[in-house]
C-alpha cells in the first residue's frame, strides 16, 4: 500500500512536536525514520497508526484520505517499543487477540484462528511457545511475538517503534535480518523508527533523516542509504550519520 | 541464643536487641497472648465438640449467615463501584477531583458509631432517604438487611478504590493502544485488557473490605434492628452472650467467625498467588 | 476517492466524552449519597435546636468525662503504638532474619479481627472469671470494666497503623544512609535520630494521625471491655450510643459532630501530607 503524508504537523498544547512534513512511501518499501530524540519520528509513526491526530495535514492510504480513520479501522500492524504484550494472556492468545476482536461476520472460526496463529509462530521461528506467558520469554522472543501479533490482523502496513531498542547487540543483529525476511515475505509497506543510523542504513530501502528543534521535528533528507551516505544534504545529516 | 538463631547474617546495624525486644514484647502481650487465651479457652477448656453444639443452633447460624452474606453483598458492591471510582479518579479530569479523592477516606476517619447513627437518621422511615425510598419502592431500609448492606458499603468503600488506584496509574498506555491497533473496540479493550490487569488489586481490596465488614459492629447495630434470627449480626450475638456472662458461648461464636474469615482470606490469597504467577513478576 | 470525515477519529486510550461525563456524574452522585449525606445529617441533627442547646449538651458532666477519657485513651495508646511501630519497622527493615513474614502477618492480624472479638480477648484474659483477672481485682487493680482494659483493647485495634505505614517507606529507603552514618562514627541513637527519623517523620506523622483517629473513634472493642459506667468508663463513641438510646438526639449528634470534626481535621492533615510529602510516604499513598 502507498502511504502519502501531506504537510502533517502536530502540536501538543503549546509545544510543537512536528513541523509540517511531507513524505511519499511507495508500496512495499521498508522505510526507516531516523533521528535523535525530539525529532518527532515517533509522533509521525503514531499519526500513521492512528494513535495521534495531526494538528494539520492529511494522510493518504493508496490515495484515499485516511486522516480521520479510527485506530481500529486502520489495520496498521503496530509493534510498540515496550512490545505491550498482554501479560495475562499466553503467546497464543496474544497473537489470536486481533482475530478474535473482529465482528462476528468477519471473524474466522476457531480452527482457522489456531491455524493462522501456528503459521505465524512458524514464521517467527518460535513454533513451540504458544502456551507460554510473556513473562517467561526473553526480550528477543517478546519482540518476535509482538511482530507476529501485529501480522495476525493481516495489516495493510507494518509500523514499528524502536523495534530493537530494548535488546542487546547480538540479538539485535539477528532480529534485524528477521525483520528484513518477514518484510520480503509479506511485501508489506513497513515503517520503523530508530535513532541508530547503522540500523537504518543496513536495513531500510529508504531512510528519512529527521531533526528536532524548538519549532518541532522536521525532515532533513529522504533517500536510499547509499545516496544519503554519499551525499548528505546538510551538516546535521553528515554529523548524524557519521556518529 | 535467640540472637544467632534469628539473625541470618551478622550486620553492623545497631539496635537489634532493643527494636526486636520492644516489638516482640508488645506483639506478645497485645496480640499473640490474648489470641492464644481465646484459642485455649475454646479448644482446651471448652472443647471443639462443645463449641460445635453452641454454634450449631439456628440463631447462631442465622447470625453468622447474615454477617457473611451482608459483608459479601456490600463488598461486591464496593468491588464494582470501587473499580469504577478509581478509574474515574485516575483517568478523568473534572473540577474538584482532588477534594473528592481526599473524601474517599472518610469511612476510615469517621468513627463507626457516628456513621451508625447518621445512616440510621437518613434511612429511618422518617429520614430523608428512608421516607423517599419507602414511598417510591416500598422498601424499608433501616431496621432490615438493607440497612446492614448500606452500613457495610459505607465502611468498606475506600478499600478497593485505594488498592486499585495505584495499579491504574501504573498501566502502560501502550498496552491499551496495542489492543486498539489490533482492531479491538474501546469496550473490548477495557473488558479484555484493562480489567484483567486490575483484577489482583481489586481482589485484594475486596478481601480487605470483606474482612472489615464481617466483623463490623459500630456502624451496623444502630441501623440493623437487631431482631434475633432476622437482623442480628454475629458480633452482636457475641456481645449478647457476654452480657449474659456466657463466656463459652461468646468464645465459640468468636472462633467460628475467625475460622470462616481466615478460610475466606486464605482462599482469596491463593487466588492472588495463582493470578500473580500467571502474569509474572511486577 | 472516498472522503472520510475527520471527526470519526478519537484517542485510543480514552472513552467517548459522553461516557466520561456520565461516569463522573454517576460517581459524584453515589458519593453524595454514600458519604456526604451522612456527614451533613450529623450537623443538621446536632443543630436542630440551635447552637446554644447543642453546646450545652457537651458541657454536661457525663459528656465532659467522656471527652476527657477519650483524650486520655488516645494519649496513652498513640505514643505506645508509635514506639511499637518504630521498633517493629526497624527490626523488620534493617535486619535479615527468619520468621519475618510471620511477624508481619501477626502485626496485620488485628485488621482482620472483629472489634468485638478484640474486646472479648481482653475480657477472657483479665475478666473476673479468669484467675489473673480475679487476682488483679483483689489487688484493687481491675483491668476489665476499667480504664486499663479500654486502653488495651484500643491498643489491639490500632496496633498495625504506625508499623504498616513505616515498613514500606523504610524498605524503600534501604540501609545505605544508616550504614554511611555508622562508618562516619555516629552512634546507633545518633544515626536513628539524625538520619532515619528525618527520613520517616512524615510517614510517622501519617501513621500517628490514622492511629489517633481510630483510637478516639473505636466503638466495638471498647464497648465490650468498658462496662459502660457513666462518667467513668464511657468514651465519646459509647456516650453517643447512650445518648442515642435515651432519645437525647441532640446530645448524641452533637457528640457525633465533635468526632466528625476530628475526622475532618484528620482527613485534611492526611491529604495535606499526601500532597506535600508524597515522595516520603508509602507508594500506595501517592496519587
Amino acid at each position: 500500500m502507498n502511504i502519502d503524508i501531506e504537510e502533517i504537523a502536530k502540536q501538543f498544547g503549546t509545544t510543537a512536536a512536528l513541523h509540517p512534513v511531507s513524505l511519499a512511501i511507495p508500496s512495499g518499501t521498508l522505510v526507516a525514520l531516523l533521528g535523535p530524540s525530539g525529532s518527532g519520528k515517533t509522533t509521525l509513526l503514531r499519526i500513521l497508526g492512528g494513535l495521534e491526530f495531526p494538528s494539520t495535514g492529511r494522510v493518504l492510504f493508496d490515495g484515499a484520505d485516511a486522516t480521520g480513520l479510527t485506530v481500529q479501522d486502520r489495520r496498521a500492524g503496530f509493534v510498540f517499543q515496550s512490545y505491550a504484550l498482554f501479560r495475562h494472556m499466553n503467546v497464543f492468545e496474544n497473537i489470536a487477540y486481533g482475530l478474535r476482536a473482529r465482528p462476528s461476520k468477519t471473524r474466522p472460526p476457531g480452527a482457522e484462528i489456531s491455524r493462522r496463529v501456528n503459521k505465524l509462530l512458524d514464521l517467527i521461528r518460535l513454533p513451540d511457545i504458544g502456551a507460554r506467558f510473556p513473562s517467561q520469554l526473553s526480550g528477543g522472543q517478546r519482540q518476535r511475538v509482538a511482530l507476529a501479533r501485529a501480522l495476525a490482523i493481516e495489516p495493510r502496513m507494518l509500523l514499528l517503534d524502536e523495534p530493537f531498542g530494548a535488546l542487546d547487540a547480538k540479538v539485535r543483529k539477528e532480529l534485524r535480518q528477521g525483520l528484513r525476511d518477514i518484510h520480503d515475505a509479506t511485501g508489506l509497506t513497513t515503517v520503523f523508527v530508530t535513532h541508530d543510523q547503522e540500523e537504518a542504513m543496513e536495513l531500510a530501502d529508504l531512510v528519512v533523516v529527521m531533526s528536532g528543534s524548538g519549532s518541532g521535528g522536521r525532515i532533513e533528507q529522504i533517500g536510499k542509504p547509499e545516496d544519503i551516505r554519499a551525499r548528505p544534504n546538510s551538516d546535521f545529516v553528515r554529523e548524524f550519520i557519521s556518529a | 541464643m535467640a540472637r544467632t538463631f534469628l539473625l541470618r547474617q551478622p550486620t553492623p546495624m545497631p539496635g537489634w536487641g532493643l527494636s526486636f525486644g520492644v516489638m516482640a514484647l508488645m506483639l506478645s502481650v497485645i496480640v499473640a497472648l490474648p489470641l492464644s487465651v481465646l484459642l485455649w479457652r475454646g479448644f482446651i477448656d471448652f472443647g471443639a465438640g462443645a463449641m460445635w453444639e453452641v454454634v450449631n443452633r439456628p440463631r447462631v447460624w442465622s447470625a453468622l449467615g447474615l454477617s457473611f452474606r451482608a459483608a459479601f453483598v456490600a463488598s461486591l458492591f464496593n468491588l464494582v463501584f470501587g473499580v469504577l471510582l478509581a478509574w474515574v479518579l485516575v483517568r478523568y479530569r473534572f473540577p474538584g477531583k482532588r477534594i473528592i479523592d481526599a473524601m474517599i477516606d472518610l469511612p476510615f476517619a469517621l468513627p463507626t458509631a457516628v456513621a451508625g447513627i447518621a445512616l440510621t437518621a437518613i434511612y429511618a422511615p422518617n429520614g430523608v432517604f428512608g421516607s423517599a425510598i419507602q414511598s417510591t419502592f416500598g422498601i424499608r431500609v433501616a431496621y432490615t438487611e438493607w440497612g446492614i448492606w448500606i452500613a457495610l458499603i459505607f465502611v468498606g468503600l475506600p478499600f478497593v478504590v485505594r488498592t486499585v488506584q495505584p495499579v491504574i496509574e501504573e498501566i502502560d498506555r501502550e498496552t491499551e493502544e496495542a489492543s486498539a491497533t489490533l482492531g479491538a473496540s474501546r469496550l473490548r479493550t477495557l473488558v479484555r485488557i484493562v480489567l484483567p490487569m486490575l483484577a489482583p488489586g481489586a481482589l485484594t481490596g475486596f478481601a480487605l473490605a470483606l474482612a472489615r465488614s464481617v466483623g463490623e459492629y459500630g456502624s451496623v447495630i444502630f441501623i440493623a434492628g437487631n431482631l434475633p434470627n432476622v437482623t442480628e449480626i454475629a458480633p452482636l450475638l457475641i456481645v449478647i452472650r457476654l452480657e449474659e456472662f456466657d463466656y463459652d458461648g461468646a468464645v465459640a461464636i468468636a472462633i467460628a467467625m475467625l475460622t470462616i474469615s481466615f478460610t475466606l482470606l486464605l482462599a482469596i490469597n491463593l487466588i492472588q498467588i495463582w493470578s500473580r504467577r500467571r502474569m509474572g513478576a511486577v | 476517492m472516498t472522503h472520510i470525515p475527520h471527526n470519526r477519529w478519537r484517542p485510543a486510550t480514552t472513552e467517548p466524552a459522553l461516557v466520561r461525563w456520565a461516569l463522573i456524574v454517576l460517581c459524584l452522585a453515589m458519593l453524595a449519597i454514600l458519604l456526604v449525606a451522612p456527614l451533613m445529617v450529623v450537623f443538621d441533627e446536632a443543630l436542630r435546636r440551635g447552637w446554644a442547646f447543642a453546646l450545652a449538651s457537651l458541657s454536661e458532666p457525663d459528656a465532659q468525662a467522656a471527652i476527657r477519657l477519650t483524650l486520655l485513651v488516645a494519649a496513652l495508646t498513640v505514643p505506645l503504638n508509635a514506639v511499637f511501630g518504630i521498633a517493629a519497622a526497624w527490626a523488620v527493615t534493617k535486619f535479615d532474619w527468619r520468621g519475618k513474614a510471620w511477624v508481619i502477618t501477626l502485626i496485620d492480624l488485628p485488621f482482620s479481627i472483629s472489634p468485638v472479638v478484640a474486646g472479648l480477648l481482653f475480657v477472657l484474659m483479665f475478666g473476673a472469671n479468669s484467675a489473673l483477672g480475679a487476682w488483679l481485682v483483689a489487688q484493687g487493680f481491675p483491668i476489665v470494666f476499667a480504664v486499663p482494659g479500654i486502653v488495651l483493647a484500643t491498643l489491639f485495634i490500632t496496633f498495625p497503623f504506625v508499623a504498616r505505614e513505616l515498613i514500606p517507606v523504610m524498605l524503600e529507603q534501604g540501609r545505605a544512609e544508616e550504614e554511611a552514618a555508622l562508618t562516619l562514627g555516629a552512634s546507633g541513637w545518633r544515626t536513628f535520630l539524625t538520619v532515619t527519623l528525618p527520613n520517616i517523620r512524615w510517614a510517622l506523622l501519617y501513621g500517628v494521625l490514622l492511629c489517633n483517629a481510630r483510637a478516639m473513634g473505636e466503638f466495638g472493642a471498647v464497648a465490650v471491655v468498658s462496662g459502660k459506667i457513666r462518667g467513668q468508663t464511657t468514651t465519646m463513641p459509647l456516650m453517643i450510643e447512650m445518648f442515642y438510646n435515651e432519645y437525647l438526639s441532640v446530645a448524641a449528634f452533637t457528640m457525633a459532630g465533635v468526632l466528625a470534626l476530628l475526622a475532618f481535621v484528620t482527613l485534611t492533615l492526611k491529604t495535606a501530607l499526601e500532597w506535600r510529602y508524597a515522595d516520603q510516604l508509602a507508594a500506595s499513598h501517592r496519587h
